[in-house]
């Protein structure tokens, strides 16, 4: 919960209207943007910090 | 991750509870459709059809769940379960963590219409079943709110945000994985002492 990323961990596009999300990394607390897209589609995102693979 | 590492120099797993009693109560049962969100989580398939879920990954998904969900402030944490055998371990579960349980229909516009006398604005979003709670799902996404869920075999992962492999939809399954969340929970707030709950307490009597 050290900063807000604006863009998406998955795909790298600007977080922007509904629907995207921000939480902390299960395993290590960095935080983890998605936006809506990846996650209606259920797109992998890996952590930059600790490597956990979600969803 | 350490526990990754303990593993590797180990070479063995430790997990939560002995593998028998996940085992005992179904957790790796899952059902005899896969979907393409869920196959990173199976194990193998049975003669009979059924696919059955690695319960490694079930283990290291309540650990992960646990310290996860020990980040959120409690009161902001809301347990949903349309699914009737998961009604009592969700009210347990929020219960014992301090949470705000919703079991039974979801009443639209929970989280989306501050106007609605029953509003909450939670920051995380537990469901027993992404398809069976997906009003909830939907508005926690309109919401910007993350959602941790149990998937069985046959679920998409679609707005979920942390998978946690397990069968929902037996009894005794859904009460162990309640159960365990919520020891784990507590365990990473540094408060298990306060948890003095058995298994059996989770457990939906009719």
């Amino acid at each position: 919960m050290k900063e807000t990323p604006e863009k998406c961990i998955s795909c790298g596009i600007t977080l922007t209207g509904v629907g995207g999300v921000r939480f902390p990394c299960p395993s290590c607390g960095t935080m983890i943007a998605r936006c809506n897209k990846c996650k209606h589609q259920s797109n992998e995102y890996t952590c930059k910090s600790c490597g956990f693979l979600g969803p | 991750m350490v526990e990754d590492e303990v593993i590797a120099i180990e070479g063995e797993y430790e997990t939560l509870i002995p593998i028998d009693e996940y085992l005992a109560a179904g957790v790796h049962i899952g059902t005899q459709q896969k979907t393409r969100d869920m196959m990173s989580y199976i194990y193998r398939v049975r003669t009979d059809g059924l696919y059955v879920l690695d319960v490694q990954s079930t283990d290291r998904r309540i650990r992960l769940a646990g310290k996860f969900l020990a980040n959120y402030d409690p009161s902001k944490v809301l347990v949903v379960s349309a699914r009737q055998y998961g009604q009592r371990p969700a009210t347990m579960l929020a219960k014992s963590i301090g949470a705000k349980a919703n079991v039974g229909r979801f009443i639209p516009n929970t989280l989306t219409n501050p106007n609605f006398s029953g509003f909450f604005e939670p920051d995380v979003l537990v469901a027993t079943d992404p398809s069976g709670d997906s009003q909830a799902v939907n508005e926690a996404v309109d919401a910007g709110v993350p959602v941790v869920a149990l998937c069985d075999t046959n679920n998409m992962t679609s707005n979920v945000d942390l998978v946690i492999p397990t069968n929902n939809k037996g009894r005794k399954a859904l009460t162990l994985i309640y159960w365990l969340m919520a020891r784990q929970v507590l365990r990473e707030r540094g408060e298990e002492m306060r948890f003095r709950y058995t298994v059996s307490d989770f457990e939906m009597e009719f």
